[in-house]
């Protein structure tokens, strides 16, 4: 697939990076850390009072600097993904306040050995590229809040692991444990498995005083970490459509700026969570087919900057997993994915990002792999146009008997085990269930099984010993399973 | 102007939310001698009420609440010294503030409105409130209620951080905390150890005249009839997730 959709044309798109651009200059973002005021004074942009304006020359000079490509480490290299290349990159949606408990369906807050349970069905399901940690550790110790949330992670997912470490101190000890489990500060560094995330700018244009502090923290450490713009139509954006992606898009500048400037050819995401209010009630309303269209809108901007881009996307306002949950995530994903869209933080949350729940996780993977066999496209070429398949067969016959057909039985279709394409009888006979059932099914044949930790024991021994007030975080079954 | 137009207008423009002509409206009520009680409750008490009526129905989007709401405000600007010389007077303090590291807003200015709707002095602190700041602000106002929002759900655990810090200096005792923000739930609220959580700016009003309720009284007459006016037209006019 290589021709995107397009809400925008072409002149759409530079008029939307002038008046981006006039934002800056003319506007201004309020810079609240002083780090990111000394930064950005320094490289030219003006010092108004409160305010900082990026004149245009300083914009351009950063975005000359933007490159082409991010990449997520895992623990191995096979579990590395490159943006754009290996797009479309699934990452699941986190911090999530609540989760839904399996056993009794309630919500409730999530704990550390929550985390285990989930990084291993994330680590398992294979749609899934990154994992970005889902909830919170409500029985993290004080001053643990970021090592009691990745130790689980680490101990049970392989793959990149995204999360957000809250300040320098916090920083340091994810750090500690990284090195911990690569085996050194420098293994570690080689291979950055943790990536960092923050909203550094909280719409309307301004710069917070922590997210930007850690965002310029690992910008001068070199390590991976991206900020997502967050603007909402109605709230902190105006209420239109244009209006929200230009100030958003403006607000992709401001700190990618900054981050240019302490680092020039620091790996960037244009990433993104843009809404739209519902002005009937005010609700916060991700799941709304705007949000799907902003997303699109920034895809075809980032393109415009060449660099890689994607964000929250396929998200649902839905409190079960019912039809609007399922219409709601699907929409907004193949658009973003026409759109192209790299990377897609789509995975297991519920109403409106507050409330994880694994059986929405195992659907999302089943969109995540429809969406990647959606990439694949039509895989154009003369074999796969079958000439001698229809010769062979002629007017009237039939090609289930084919060579090709046994060849291929197993992969020019998506074969998914969570969509039901029974007949009504057979699926009376196997319970009749749904989606919600057969994916809580899925879980708990992953979370049943064996599950081994991925830190060995001397290594976890060390771990230990640094951090001896760390929940346990094992991937054990909830005891009802048993 | 005759009276009676005044007051026509005055219900017709709370209606459409037009803040600057109900104030100047209500102006000029004052100045032709028309009673501070007559202005409430023959216009602007029934304006609120359509207004209510009409979001119910689906008919008014929460924009037009809230200009409303404003509009009225602006009014009350006016009237509230006259009628607390008669005997009416603030409900009790206030203390607010976005918990450390929060710089996220909306909601809580959204909860400062409706507070001082509801006849609250507010003492806002504004974003980013240290626990030493909150603290420092108990001590000086002396508030009853001290509020404290987190829209972040890495900010949250500022909440108990900053109780702590009022035990600390021996404040707990003396002031009753309350909790919001998009990702706070009830159960979150019990556990960082706040006296209520409040899902929505217009409950925090509710919730504040209630814990109030134990400590002093409330006050009666016409002010407080139009507070609770307010209060209603804008509790079903709540955005949700702010």
């Amino acid at each position: 697939m290589n021709t995107f959709a397009a809400l925008l044309t072409s002149e759409q798109i530079v008029r939307i990076h002038e008046a981006s651009l006039e934002i800056l200059e003319n506007v201004g973002l309020l810079v609240r850390n002083a780090q990111a005021k000394e930064y950005l004074a320094k490289h030219g942009c003006r010092v108004d009072a409160e305010i900082i304006k990026f004149p245009r020359q300083v914009v351009e000079a950063a975005r000359a600097a933007f490159p082409p490509t991010f990449t997520f480490y895992g623990r191995e290299p096979k579990y590395d993904r490159t943006l754009p290349r290996d797009r479309p990159v699934i990452v699941t949606g986190s911090s999530a306040p609540n989760m839904l408990d399996p056993v009794t369906g309630k919500e409730r807050r999530a704990y550390a050995d929550d985390i285990a349970r989930i990084a291993r069905l994330i680590h398992e399901l294979p749609g899934y590229d990154v994992f970005s940690i889902s909830t919170l550790a409500e029985d993290a110790p004080l001053d643990r809040f970021t090592v009691t949330r990745l130790y689980p992670a680490l101990k049970n997912c392989l793959k990149p692991i995204r999360c957000s470490a809250l300040n320098p101190t916090d920083a340091a000890q994810a750090l500690q444990l990284g090195a911990l489990v690569a085996g050194s500060d420098a293994a570690y560094r080689e291979r950055p498995f943790i990536t960092h995330h923050y909203c550094p700018i909280v719409s309307p244009l301004t710069f917070d005083f922590d997210s930007t502090e850690m965002l310029i923290y690992f910008a001068e450490q070199g390590l991976p970490s991206f900020g997502s713009v967050v603007p909402n139509g109605g709230m902190s954006a105006p209420l239109t459509l244009l209006g929200t992606l230009t100030q958003g898009n403006a607000e992709f500048l401001a700190w990618t700026t900054l981050i240019q400037m302490i680092r020039p050819g620091t790996p960037i995401i244009y990433s993104s969570l843009p809404t739209i209010a519902d002005m009937r009630r005010g609700a916060y309303s991700p799941g709304a087919i705007e949000s799907g269209m902003l997303v699109m809108g920034m895809a075809q901007m980032a393109h415009f900057y060449n660099v890689p881009n994607g964000g929250y996307i396929g998200l649902t306002n839905s409190k079960i997993n019912d039809a609007q949950s399922g219409y709601e995530s699907g929409m907004s994903n193949v658009g973003a994915l026409l759109a192209g869209a790299d990377m897609f933080n789509l995975g297991g949350l519920l109403d409106a990002l507050m409330c994880f729940d694994f059986a929405k996780a195992v659907i999302d993977d089943d969109i995540a792999r429809m969406l990647k066999r959606m990439q694949r496209g039509f895989e154009f070429g003369e074999e796969n146009f079958a000439f001698d398949d229809i010769a062979a067969t002629g007017p009237g016959g039939m090609f289930i008997d084919r060579p090709r057909t046994y060849a291929l039985m197993k992969e020019t279709m998506y074969l998914s085990d969570i969509a039901d394409r029974d007949a009504r009888n057979r699926w009376q006979k196997q319970g009749a269930l749904d989606t919600q059932a057969r994916a809580l099914k899925r879980v708990r044949e992953i979370l049943m099984s064996d599950q081994p930790s991925f830190i060995s024991p001397d290594v976890d021994a060390r771990i230990r010993a640094a951090f001896a007030d760390l929940p346990a975080g094992e991937c054990v079954p909830p005891k009802e399973w048993k | 102007m005759t009276h009676d137009e005044i007051l026509k207008g005055l219900f017709d423009n709370t209606i459409l939310g037009k803040a600057v002509l109900v104030k100047e409206l209500t102006q000029q009520g004052l100045d032709a001698t028309l009673e501070p009680t007559e202005m409430l409750y023959k216009a602007l008490l029934p304006a609120l009420q359509e207004v209510g009526r009409r979001f119910e129905l689906g008919d008014f989007f929460v924009p037009e609440m809230l200009l409303s709401a404003k509009a009225m405000q602006g009014a009350l600007t006016l009237l509230r010294p006259l009628l607390a010389a008669k005997g009416d007077k603030s409900l009790g303090k206030y203390v607010m503030g976005t918990v450390k590291g929060d710089v996220h807003d909306i909601g809580k200015n959204l909860c400062n409105i409706m507070l001082e709707g509801a006849g609250f002095e507010v003492i806002d602190l504004g974003v980013n409130t240290s626990p030493e700041k909150f603290v420092d602000a108990v001590q000086k106002h002396q508030p009853d209620i001290v509020g404290m929002s987190a829209f972040l759900t890495t900010t949250m655990p500022m909440f108990k951080v900053t109780i702590e810090a009022l035990k600390k200096a021996g404040l707990r005792d003396k002031v009753r905390v309350m909790v919001g923000g998009a990702p706070v739930t009830a159960q979150y609220a019990e556990l960082a150890g706040a006296d209520a959580y409040c899902p929505d700016a217009s409950s925090t009003a509710r919730k504040a005249k209630e814990l109030i309720g134990a400590t002093g009284a409330a006050p009666v007459g016409a002010l407080a009839d139009a507070v609770k006016a307010v209060e209603q037209m804008v509790s079903v006019a709540e955005p949700e997730n702010k």
